[in-house]
This record gives C-alpha cells, structure tokens and sequence, in this order.
C-alpha cells in the first residue's frame, strides 16, 4: 500500500475552484431557501385553505422524495415539459432550493407555534397589530429557537451540493472525481476531499452552537 | 332587585361615569357555559377586584374587556360605548387598557427599557427619546430604574411583573387589568408587586383585578365581586363582603382560604 | 412533447427490483446502525477518556461528510485497507451505516442525558443499583425521547440509500437511471422513479408525524 498524494495536490488550484463553487452553491442555497422558507411556512399557517393544503403536500412531498431525485428530474425531466433547459448550476440551485425550503419551512412553524398565546397577547394588549406582533415580538424569538435547527440547514446544504456532481456542477465533489480518474489516485482524492469538507462543516456546527448558548435566553419566555 | 340597590347606594363614587359595564354577559366555550349571565360596573378611579375559586369565570370576564375573549350574549360597554366589533377599533380600545398577565409575558428578546418603548414606538408612534424617557420615569417608579439594560431572564419574578406593570402604563391606559398578577410568585416577591398596585390605586387610577390576595382585596379594593360557577354570587364594598358576607357561598368561599376577618 | 408510459410497465420488473433493494438496504444499515449508535452513545458517556474521546471523533468526522462522498470513499478506500472486495450493496451498507450510526449515537446520547439527575437518585433512593437504575428508570424514559428522532432518522436514511446508486448498487435510482439510458423515455422513466419515491416515502412521513405527536415530548 503506498500513498502518494502529489498528483492531488498539483490539482490544489483546480480543487480549491471546485470548493469556491460548492461554497457559492451553499450560500445562495441557504439565502433563497430562508426566504421562501419563511414565507412558506407563514402561507401554511395563516394563509387560507386554497393556499395551505398545496403547502402541506409541497412539505411533505419533499421529506418523502430523495434530493437526488428532484435534482435529476429538474435537470433531464423539467426542459421536456418547460422546453427551458437550465445549465446544470443553475439546476442544482433551483432542485436544492426546492428540496431545503421545505424543510426551512418545518423548522418556522415549529418555531412559530413554540412561542407561546400569552406572547401574541401580551402583544395584542399593548394595541398592536397582528401584523406587527408577528413581526416584533414573534418572529425574533421564534428565530432564536429555530437557530439550532437552521444551523443544521447550512450543513446539511453543504453536504447535499456535493450531490451535484451527479448533473456535472464543477463544484469540489465532481473535480474531486475528475482529479481521481485523471491521476488513478482515487483513494487520495477522496481522502483529501473528505478532509476538506470536514474542515469546513465542523466548525460551521461549532459556531452555531456556541452563538445560540450565548443568545438562548434571549428566545425564552 | 332592593339587595342590589342598597349595595350601590353603599358604592365610594356611584355618582361618577362608569368606566367598564358589563350587562349580562355570556361566555361559552362550545358546549360548556364558562360565564352564565355577569352583570358589574367599574367606575372611575375605582378598584375592582374579582374573586372566587379557580374556574368560577372571573379571570374570563376580564379578558372579555379588552377583547382577548369574545362573549357570547350581554353587551359590554368601555367609556360608554359598546365594544367596536372591528380590529381596528379593537385595537383602539387596547390601547386605553393596559393588562398585567399571571405569567408576567415579557418579550425576553427585548431588555427591559425596550419592552416598555416598544407599545408606545409601534401603536402610538412615540418617539424615540420621548419613550425612553418615559420608560425611565416609569422603571423609576417601579423601583426598577437600574434594570434598564438587564434582559427579563435576569430578573426575578416580582422584579419581571413590576416591569410588565411599567409596560402597561406606558400606554397611558384609563384601565388597568390584572389577571392573577401574584400568582406565579415566589411568596417573598408578592409584597413588592402589591405595593406597586396599591401605590396605583393610591394615585387613582381605576383597576380591575383578578386575586387571591384577600388581604390586598380587604385593604384596596372599594368593591369586590364574587364568582362561583360562572355567575355572580355577591357584589359589594370590600368590608361588607369580608366582614359581613350575605352569601353562603361567600361564607364558604372566605372559610376555605382561612379567612377569618 | 409525445409521451409514451408503456415503457414504465415495460420496465416494471427492474423497477421493482430497485425497490425491494432500497428497502432491504434501510433495514439492514438500521439493524447496523442502532447497536453501533448506542455502542458509540454508550463509549462517550463512560468514564474513559479514551473511549469518549474515539467515539466523539468517529460520529463528529462520519456527521460532517457528505454522504455522496463517503460513499466513494468507501468505495476506492476499502478494498485497498482491508483487501477484501467488497460488493456494491456491501460498500454501500457499509458506508451508510458509518454515517446513521453517528447520527444515532447522537440521538441516544441526547436521549439519556434528557432524564434529570433527579430520576437516578430517586432510583438509588429506593435502593437500586446504578445497573438497575439505568434499566428499569432511565432507558424506558429515553426511549420515549429517542424513538421520534430514530423514526425521522429512518426517513433521512430511506431516501439517502439513492445515493449509492453512484456505485452502481441495483437500487431503484440506479435502475431507473440504467432504464433511463437505454429506452431515451427521460420524462416517463425519471417521473416514474420521482412517484415510486413519493408513494414510498409520503406514508413513511405522515407515520413520523403521528409518532411526534404521540410519543414527543413537549418542552
């Protein structure tokens, strides 16, 4: 058995061109799926019945369907019916989306309903609106608690980008496997790789849990 | 009907215009009757308080003052004039009623200073320097001036409602309502919260307030309602009905607790 | 656009195939993953250094990888370590249930130190063993915390096992993808594999909704 990790590392520019993609893929993953998360999440929960019962099947569709599967059907299915066909990172972006606002989604209401009537009431007393209970006085420390669980959105998206590398996205996980075949050192690209996103995800984990220690209380009522 | 009438000739300030009336007011919940038929004023400058066992509607009727629950039959009548039936005067009704929770409901988000500026900054449109040092006058008055910048989880209990209580006067209400503000206290904060209340009723502000703090009910209160099973079993000024209750369940009531005069 | 479903019943036997390996592929890294997940729960929360410190390395490092990596990794890494070649459905057990265990070792963990202190002294109280305690007082206790996050865990885990369809592990992707290929129906095969996943999966979802709200524990 011999290593021999040179080959890998010749590639480090091309590979680190890779993890910038994988890091911009995430990033606009996360923003996009908060956004439409929340207003997701809200439609559920106040909208009318026209609007919440297609949310509910959209949610629950998604914990049911591999992320694997919405990203190949957006890819090689969705330009058949829509005639559009996206480049593959943008693809990834819109499958990832899909599949991550879903669950942004789970994690406000869940959120939302844990703070508790006497805080909505104590808003109401004070002559506010329902409008601006939700916004003042809800919603913040509904973000609070749910920062725990959106912590793990922003790893779990990183871990799933790598996913792309199935339609071809040139994000680290695909270069990692052109590097591999090119050199015939599999087990040190993947080592190497393997490494790398280790080296970012757990510190992302780290720096979630120690924020929210230290704002928790902030959520409590 | 000459009971009822010899009681209100008893009443400190039955001339004056009533503030809050409730004309026989229903509250059910589906099937279960929670208030059967309530009929009670509160005046100007007066202290109501509410008592009775736990489940005997009291703490319903006063959240049917401000709205948080809606009734069923009666008329409920704030300043003359029936409760709006929109939001928006809904709202507006709010706004001159300030209320104090059993549960204190601070925003644990918010320090201290912004949970009092943050009704008078979003409904009233206060400004920024004027709610603070409203704020600060009323932190002051509570005795709680150096908590300014604390968070409500680094408070105790009593410290947390006496803010709640500066919360609600930074409205300006015409009507302060309390519902079981002592109740979730650890029995060495109950005084320091009582003697905010008192100092309230002192400077003449009119109060309705669910209790079971008799001894704070015998000294404040000018009248006093009794509630048993949704109805009313008594009404009168606080030394008739802790001194010389007419009604056995009144009787009963006041024994249970260890009330003996 | 011309679609042609006939080629989904054409294929119905590879597909059905597919199924039963995703299935069969959940059930046993399961059976893998809940010994090792309390075997790893159970190192961290001793009072060896060494052990609480390997079993927090492994399901740190195995929670922070991409499964779609692992997955490769075994797959090129193994055979070279062990020198036994594994299959594809062997690598891709293997590397799933390197990465459940970890999560289930979290969950366990979480699950025990959930019970208040309180509930081992009463137990000691009244005269039990530690052994005794942890048995017949704090495991009954934390199995109600813990069995809601294994249901959800079962989810994640069902609809990873289409990951492995990269090593060409006969799994439903994996079929679909090879049907895919050979028949040019895109439309047909891929929304075919989306609604198999659907109809699998959907019922698995709504069972983890109603075990929440029966056995969750609210805060």
């Amino acid at each position: 058995m011999d290593f021999d990790f040179s080959a890998v590392l010749d590639s480090w520019q091309y590979l680190a061109g890779g993890l910038g993609l994988t890091i911009l893929l995430s990033l606009l993953t996360v923003i996009l799926s908060l956004i439409f998360g929340i207003a997701v999440a809200l439609g559920r929960m106040y909208g009318p019945r026209w609007l919440s019962v297609p949310l509910v099947f959209y949610i629950d569709s998604m914990r049911a369907v591999p992320v694997l599967v919405v990203l190949i059907w957006i890819y090689f299915a969705l330009p058949i019916v829509t005639g559009i066909s996206l480049p593959p990172f943008w693809a990834a972006l819109v499958a990832l989306t899909f599949h991550i606002c879903a669950y942004v989604a789970e994690i406000v209401r869940a959120g939302i309903s844990s703070v508790r009537a006497g805080q909505t009431q104590a808003g109401l007393v004070l002559g506010m609106s329902e409008a601006q209970v939700m916004r003042k006085i809800i919603l913040p420390q509904a973000l609070i608690r749910m920062l725990p669980s959106l912590g793990s959105i922003v790893s779990i998206t990183i871990k799933d980008t790598a996913i792309a590398a199935v339609i071809a996205v040139p994000e680290l996980m695909k270069r990692t496997e052109t590097v591999s075949g090119q050199s015939f050192r599999p087990m040190e690209a993947f080592t190497v790789a393997m490494v790398v996103y280790f080296l970012i995800l757990f510190p992302a984990t780290r720096a979630i849990d120690l924020i929210y220690k230290n704002i928790a209380y902030r959520g409590r009522s | 009907m000459s009971t009822v009438a010899a009681q209100i000739q008893n009443r400190k300030n039955a001339d004056q215009t009533p503030v809050v009336e409730y004309r026989s007011i229903r509250k059910q919940y589906g099937e279960f009757v929670a208030i059967g038929s309530v009929t009670a004023r509160v005046n100007k400058g007066e202290v109501v308080c509410l008592i009775g066992p736990s489940g005997s509607g009291k703490s319903t009727l006063l959240r049917t003052t401000n709205a948080l629950e809606q009734i069923q039959g009666g008329e409920l009548l704030f300043d003359g004039k029936p409760l709006p039936a929109s939001k928006a005067g809904i709202r507006q009704v709010r706004q001159r009623m300030g209320m104090v929770f059993q549960n204190f409901e601070l925003f644990p988000h918010k320090t201290v200073l912004e949970n009092i500026t943050v009704g008078p900054r979003t409904v009233l449109k206060v400004s920024e320097q004027e709610a603070r040092k409203r704020a600060v006058a009323l932190l002051d008055k509570v005795g709680l001036a150096d908590k300014a910048d604390k968070y409500p989880a680094n408070l105790s209990g009593g410290q947390q409602q006496r803010v709640a209580i500066a919360r609600a006067l930074a409205m300006e209400p015409e009507v302060m309502l309390f519902d079981e503000p002592t109740s979730a206290l650890d029995p060495e904060t109950i005084g320091e919260v009582l003697n905010v209340m008192k100092r309230l009723a002192e400077e003449g502000m009119t109060m309705i307030v669910v209790t079971h703090e008799m001894t704070f009910a015998r000294r404040v209160a000018d009248w006093v309602v009794v509630f048993d099973r949704g109805n009313i079993v008594e009404q009168g000024p606080a030394a008739q009905i802790f001194d010389n209750p007419q009604a056995e369940r009144t009787r009963d009531f006041l024994s249970h607790l260890g009330w003996d005069g | 656009m011309n679609l042609d479903w006939s080629v989904v019943w054409q294929n119905s036997g590879a597909l059905a195939q597919g199924v039963l390996i995703t299935i069969l592929l959940t059930f046993c890294t399961m059976l893998i993953a809940i010994p090792g997940g309390i075997v790893l729960a159970l190192m961290r929360l001793s009072s060896s250094r060494i052990l609480s410190g390997i079993s927090a390395c492994f399901v740190e490092f195995f929670r922070n990888v991409p499964i779609i990596l692992l997955i490769y990794w075994t797959f090129y890494v193994l055979p070279v370590f062990t020198d036994i070649s594994f299959s594809p459905f062997g690598t891709g057990l293997l590397a799933l249930a390197l990465n459940v265990s970890a999560y289930n070792s979290e969950t366990f963990r979480a699950g025990i130190n959930s019970i208040r202190r309180g509930q081992t002294e009463a137990a000691l109280a009244l005269g039990m063993s530690h052994m005794e305690a942890m048995l017949k007082i704090i495991l009954p206790q934390a199995a109600r915390r813990v069995l809601p996050v294994l249901a959800s865990t079962w989810i994640s885990l069902f609809k990873d096992t289409s990951l492995v369809s990269v090593i060409a592990v006969g799994d439903l992707a994996h079929n679909a993808l090879e049907i895919r290929a050979q028949s040019f129906r895109v439309l047909e095969i891929l929304t075919a594999m989306a609604v198999i996943y659907w109809v699998l999966g959907y019922p698995q979802a709504k069972l983890v909704d109603r075990i929440y709200k029966k056995w969750g524990v609210k805060e």
